[in-house]
């Protein structure tokens, strides 16, 4: 392998620091904006710029730096408090830490921008202090001599890499009165000790009391010893053994840095009351060197020992590592094929009659259940909170609402939730678009609102949350809320559906999915950049995830986005109908059962419906729907799995027979196949066939009224359908 | 030996990246012995645990700045003699006055290259 160019390196890792040191910036503007006046804010915000500056010049990042030194100049305005943090000085210093998000990002991609763009967001910024700032490079000259460090010689050999290397053990002995009545010898133990390894031995004979004092049976001595040994505790704690509970024993990690060798020194100095009265305290007692021999001073008593390790390092925060992802991306592919690879072995073994509760069945379950805990921990790899791409949000929020002249505030929640990355970064583009939307269509004008008797101020929210097993996300409004009758006629006008077709609330709303329904003719500054909302759901469909609305006349209009946590794996029921295997995603299935003809109902030539628990759900064969034969018509005993969505609503897929229950590894068909229709991916089983995994939502959708009467008919194009702006009320 | 073999040098810098083109100029000084910290704190607790001729320190830092990084390096009896080189965004004169009354062998103003650093060091430490 290459060894890789250090430089470029550090130049990657620079990127990677200016996100971080990028969304420090835009969560202190945040709290800024929200109020925090401290100086520690503004502090960070200055910090961010300023180390952004620093590494691009570094790198000869030119703009990056002629930029930041800028706007960190306004901003130092702000920390000396000449310039204070009102609303204009904010919208400013958010529209800087946009242009400088760019920047970076020109300026890795090796792009460039447009100079008058930037030009402009800094005069504006620096009117705010009324003046241009010093160019770079010009300051004061400034005197200073460089001050010759004395380097003692003989101190460099000192190496404290060395020091810091020498292993051993102090060891704090005093044995107490029973020892010597157990008939134990202190002389036999140092002996022993000193076998180990080199010994320094010093006994403290200053509690021994005047003879006239001194009781025979009463030990009054102890020693304090340093082993030169790289040795385990154990090593040195079993020549202690026999003398357990006998002594007061004291073993502890020779602390070899300069600070702790003092204090080893001091603990060989054992009583705080009685300083030593030997006049030549050996340096050579302590190894570990340090230029000044240490001198011995009062310390900690026996009893409590010397504290002999060095101070702790303060908390840090999370310690991290940075990868690069596609050696995350391997692993991830690797745990695929370990869960494909168990597949095999497990239906190997099954193949070949082993009872279960065989020692194989066992194994081959603990096999099963690590393969999960290791697939969950490389996902938990990837997973990334969302709090990046809602920043991103925020700025977009700033930038429509200022082309539109709407006051909007966006509310964020669930910030932490935690993503696959390729989806955060797949999700961006809908995202954007969808909170343009809420933006430009979703919130009425400020006189509308206010005439219907709202605050000028619109709010977007943009909210993400785990549940049962899927990431959801949300972007509403509280808007005027979809204009169903002018949705209707839009889509009849364009022939998107036939008209005077009833529709209900929820499938009028769905008809802002439907291609060519949002081919708006005036293209809007904003949303309208020929984006509809059915690019939006492709998107999110190719992501495994769903897209519903819903909306509420006056009160606004909310996007839930439903994810899947990965895009890797996923649990299926394995299924064959008409001679094909599928995989039915678990999530969906709310029931399994087999059907007694009593409880089908026939509504037409191809319509059915069964009778469970005193509702009627419409009945899908799966065979029929995804083309691999005529609908059967007579349905008796077969098998239904009853599938739901998250709005509820449910349908009865047939099947022929239900096989098993298993972990799939998804392999995209996209980039062969693009989308088909009802199927979400594909899979390899573990007798190595493909299947297809079936997007039951998507099924259910094409066998709904609505979406079949839509996607039967084509489009007619060049219809001149109203702006898109007049598909809300108000 | 030469002086580039024995000389300890301790870097701190809050910045990976920074820390990263100091460290990769120092070895391509030759200078081997070179620890580094990414704030003040743990410098000093670096320090404690092995001593270090030189500390190569940036201004700007969350926390303690380099200053206040001197100002406690100075104060400690033991850690008191060790070399200090500043990094500053600029030569702000406030900066580099305050560094001289603390004691600052040196300083340097970014951006800097390795030629600026090694002139900058063996003002300090004489030549490497």
């Amino acid at each position: 392998m290459r060894a890789p160019d250090p430089m470029a390196e550090i130049r990657a890792s620079f990127f990677v620091e200016c996100e971080e040191l990028l969304e420090s910036l835009q969560d202190g503007l945040t709290a800024m904006e929200g109020g925090a006046s401290d100086s520690e804010t503004i502090n960070v915000c200055f910090r961010a710029v300023h180390s952004i500056k620093g590494g691009a010049g570094a790198f000869g990042l030119d703009d990056l730096v002629r930029f930041a030194h800028r706007y960190e100049t306004v901003m130092d305005e702000m920390r000396a408090g000449r310039l204070s943090a009102d609303a204009e000085a904010m919208r400013l210093f958010f529209r800087a830490a946009d242009v400088l998000f760019d920047l970076v990002r020109a300026a890795r991609d090796g792009t460039s921008l447009d100079e008058a763009d930037i030009e402009a967001t800094l005069s504006e910024l620096e009117g705010l202090t009324g003046g241009s700032p010093k160019p770079e490079g010009e300051a004061e000259a400034v005197e200073f001599t460089p001050m010759t460090l004395s380097l003692d010689l003989p101190g460099l050999d000192i190496s404290p890499d060395e020091a810091a290397a020498a292993p051993g053990w102090d060891i704090s002995f005093k044995p107490e009165r029973e020892l010597f009545v157990t008939g134990n010898e202190p002389r036999h133990l140092l002996a022993a000790l000193s076998e180990v390894g080199p010994l320094e031995t010093r006994c403290d004979t200053s509690a021994v009391p005047p003879l006239w004092d001194l009781d025979p049976e009463e030990n009054y001595l102890s020693w304090s010893m340093r082993l030169a040994a790289d040795v385990d505790r154990e090593r040195v704690a079993e020549i202690f053994d026999f003398v357990d509970g006998v002594c007061r024993l004291d073993i502890s990690r020779c602390s070899s840095d300069v600070a702790g060798a003092t204090a080893c020194a001091d603990r060989l100095s054992p009583d705080p009351t009685s300083a030593r009265p030997d006049p030549e305290p050996e340096p050579a007692t302590v190894p570990i060197a340090e230029p000044s021999a240490p001198t011995p001073v009062a310390a900690a008593g026996q009893t409590s020992p010397a504290p002999a390790s060095p101070p702790e390092e303060p908390a840090k925060p999370k310690q991290t590592v940075r990868v690069d992802l596609d050696r995350i991306d391997r692993m991830v592919n690797l745990v695929g094929e370990l869960v494909i690879n168990q597949a095999m072995l497990t239906q190997s073994v099954a193949e070949m009659g082993i009872p279960a509760n065989s020692p194989v069945s066992h194994g081959l379950e603990e096999f099963m259940q690590l393969t999960r805990d290791i697939q969950d921990s490389v996902m938990m790899i990837r997973a990334q909170p969302v709090k990046s791409l809602f920043q991103r949000m925020a700025r977009i929020v700033r930038e429509a609402s200022a082309s539109v002249d709407k006051r909007v505030r966006l509310v964020t929640d669930g910030e932490a939730t935690e993503v696959d990355k390729t989806v955060i970064e797949r999700l961006s583009d809908p995202l954007t678009h969808m909170v343009r939307n809420a933006v430009d269509h979703g919130l009425e004008s400020r006189d509308k609102r206010v005439a219907a008797g709202k605050p000028d101020e619109g709010v977007v929210r943009l909210s993400a949350a785990h549940r049962s097993g899927r990431v959801i996300i949300e972007v509403s409004d509280d808007g005027a809320g979809i204009n169903r009758p002018k949705v209707k006629q839009i889509a009849e006008e364009k022939g998107l559906i036939a008209s005077g077709l009833q529709l209900s609330d929820s499938e009028i709303d769905n008809l802002l999915f439907l291609p060519g329904f949002s081919t708006a003719s005036k293209v809007s500054d904003l949303s309208g950049r020929g984006v509809g909302m059915d690019v939006v759901r492709s998107s999110i469909q190719s992501l495994g995830g769903r897209i519903a609305i819903s909306s509420e006349p006056g009160r606004g209009t909310t996007l839930q986005i439903s994810l899947p946590l990965t895009l890797a794996v996923l649990d299926g029921m394995v299924v064959r109908v008409a001679g094909e295997t599928i995989v039915v995603p678990l999530g969906s299935i709310v029931e399994t059962l087999t059907l007694a003809g009593s409880e089908i109902r026939h509504l037409g030539p191809r319509t059915s419906v069964i009778h469970i628990r005193d509702s009627f759900v419409p009945l899908l064969d799966l065979g029929a729907e995804l083309g691999y034969r005529t609908p059967l018509g007579q349905y008796d005993s077969s098998v239904v799995l009853l599938i739901a969505k998250e709005d509820g609503s449910r349908s009865a897929l047939i099947v022929d027979e239900i096989q098993e229950q298993r972990q799939v590894v998804i392999k995209g068909l996209q980039e062969s196949y693009g989308h088909v229709p009802g199927i979400a991916a594909a899979t390899i089983l573990g007798d190595g066939q493909v299947a297809l995994i079936l997007d039951p939502v998507d099924l259910m959708a094409r066998a709904s009224g609505a979406t079949r009467a839509a996607a039967d008919l084509t489009i007619i194009p060049g219809r001149e359908p109203s702006a898109e702006e007049s598909l809300h009320a108000g | 030996m030469a002086l580039r073999d024995q000389l300890h040098v301790l870097v701190v810098d809050d910045m990976s990246t920074s820390r990263g083109l100091i460290l990769q100029a120092l070895d391509g000084f030759g200078v081997r012995n070179v620890r580094n910290a990414q704030d003040g704190p743990s410098a000093l607790a670096a320090l404690g645990k092995a001593p270090a001729h030189l500390v190569i320190s940036d201004y700007n830092m969350p926390g303690m700045d380099g200053l206040e990084l001197l100002k406690s390096l100075r104060s400690d009896t033991k850690l008191g003699g060790v070399g200090f080189i500043l990094i500053t965004g600029k030569a702000d004169p406030d900066i580099i006055n305050a560094g001289k009354q603390l004691g600052m062998n040196n300083f340097i103003a970014k951006p800097f290259d390795p030629q600026g650093l090694l002139n900058c060091i063996e003002a300090v430490v004489g030549r490497l």
